[in-house]
């Protein structure tokens, strides 16, 4: 066996034996639960798919809409991208908690002794790897049909992961607040748009500007901005959420 | 509920203390000098700023309550809460509404998609927001806790919104709507009549608040007598 495997192999041993004895530091219980959901949502795919297909149903019309001429659609598809991720995230965030209600393991997570800040980062951790999934297809998607030019892409990437830390924190954030309640799907996008907005026009203009070829200059300011804002959310909301946590 | 509670003293004297400084901030607004090159346009600025700093400043105030109640969760506060943004709202539409009217003579037009007013209308957006909010939820408890984190989340739009004219000012070199140029520095002639306006508008945000707590406390408090009535 190649050392690098064997090595991998028993670190992972050593995370699992500290998982168990619940020894682990609050950074392990964030991953674990994180990898959970993680390995959960790709084994049902029900969200993901309904994201990404949802998404595509999206671009289709918009294109068809806004189209054909192309310098049209290329001008159209900062906002394009912007809008169909938040939507797609408005989907996603449900399942932060989904299933955790639906299988009655809530209880047994809030059961766990300790501070619960550690839930919201976990959950958040879930969201955010999914929401960057969903965000990259959507990414490239916009590219072949929107025209939207991949020539500043790690500006591009930067800007898709500040913006999707700023969204996720959020809507993390009030998905874990509404979990219990009935018709949660229809309530969450609308407490949710209200304080995400400047998140997601911030990144459409540092989109734009970096569609345009401005140079990374300009772009840096929107990006300090989306960086004041990711900070101020994910420590207001981490602060937050044990208080609106229903125990 | 046994005895209603009516005005108290401090609400009756911050109405009427309110609504003479008013009257004292008109006077001085409209007997100040004109401006050197927008003439008589400039007087809404009497308007304008003081509603601007109370509508501004008292979204904190909110943001007092909404800590105050997720850390106590009596519903006194998040009934004030929910006062100070209504009113504040009132205000902060009085500041887009002047701030039209004085868009329109000096910069051509009624709104356009320049930093301030495109963060002020965010602000906007997400207090609206607010109440759409309250609306939707039912259960007492869940509304509070929700609408209270908005109250905070929404909050950092205050700053944002304040200090985007320095910010930005470098994306948009052709145009310099800076709503501070031209009117920072204010001649010590129209100064009076600005801080007079400010105070007539912070009492009368005094008042209108209080009145709005009560009315509130008396709606909850009936609702709890006729539940079903609701």
């Amino acid at each position: 066996m190649p050392y690098a495997l064997r090595h991998g192999l028993f670190a992972f041993g050593v995370w699992r034996r500290a998982f168990d004895v619940h020894a682990m530091t609050l950074l392990t219980r964030i991953f674990w639960l994180a990898l959970r959901d993680l390995t959960l949502e790709l084994r049902g795919r029900t969200g993901l798919l309904a994201a990404v297909f949802f998404l595509f149903t999206m671009l289709l019309i918009l294109g068809l809409a806004l189209g054909p001429n192309q310098d049209e659609l290329r001008k159209a598809a900062p906002g394009v991208l912007w809008v169909a991720l938040a939507f797609a995230g408005s989907l996603l965030a449900g399942r932060a908690f989904g299933l955790e209600v639906e299988d009655n393991t809530l209880d047994d997570l809030l059961l766990i002794p300790g501070s619960r800040e550690w839930i919201y980062y976990g959950k958040l951790l879930f969201q955010l790897l999914l929401l960057l999934a969903v965000g990259l297809v959507l990414l490239f998607l916009t590219a072949g049909l929107f025209y939207l030019p991949l020539a500043t892409l790690p500006g591009i990437l930067v800007t898709l992961v500040l913006g999707s830390v700023g969204y996720a924190s959020v809507s993390t954030f009030y998905a874990g607040m509404l979990a219990r309640l009935r018709g949660r799907e229809a309530l969450l996008p609308l407490v949710l748009f209200p304080v995400v907005v400047p998140v997601i026009l911030a990144s459409v203009r540092a989109t734009t500007l970096l569609m345009e070829g401005l140079p990374l200059g300009e772009v840096a300011e929107w990006w300090r901005l989306l960086l004041v804002f990711d900070v101020i959310y994910l420590t207001l909301c981490g602060l937050l959420f044990p208080y609106v946590l229903e125990g | 509920m046994s005895q209603s509670k009516r005005m108290d003293i401090l609400t009756l004297a911050s109405l009427s203390l309110g609504l003479l400084t008013l009257g004292i901030g008109a006077f001085l607004a409209f007997t100040a000098p004109p401006a050197t090159e927008q003439g008589h346009v400039y007087r809404i600025i009497f308007l304008h700023v003081p509603s601007a700093w109370v509508g501004m400043v008292s979204l904190f105030v909110a943001v007092a309550y909404s800590i105050l109640y997720l850390a106590r969760g009596k519903a006194h506060y998040d009934r004030m809460a929910t006062a100070v943004i209504e009113v504040a709202l009132l205000f902060l539409s009085l500041t887009l509404i002047s701030g039209m009217l004085w868009g329109r003579p000096t910069w051509g037009v009624y709104w356009t998609w320049e930093p301030r007013l495109t963060t002020f209308a965010i602000l906007l957006v997400v207090y609206i927001g607010y109440f759409v909010v309250r609306s939707a939820i039912e259960d007492p408890e869940l509304r509070a806790k929700a609408s209270a984190a908005i109250s905070i989340l929404g909050a950092i739009n205050v700053p944002i919104t304040y200090m985007s004219v320095k910010w930005w000012r470098s994306l948009h070199q052709t145009q310099t709507f800076d709503l501070t140029t031209g009117r920072s520095n204010f001649d010590p002639a129209m100064l009076p009549a600005l801080l007079v306006n400010i105070l007539a508008l912070s009492l009368l945000f005094l008042a209108f608040v209080r009145i709005r707590g009560l009315l509130a406390e008396r709606e909850s408090a009936k609702q709890e007598l006729s539940p079903q009535a609701g």
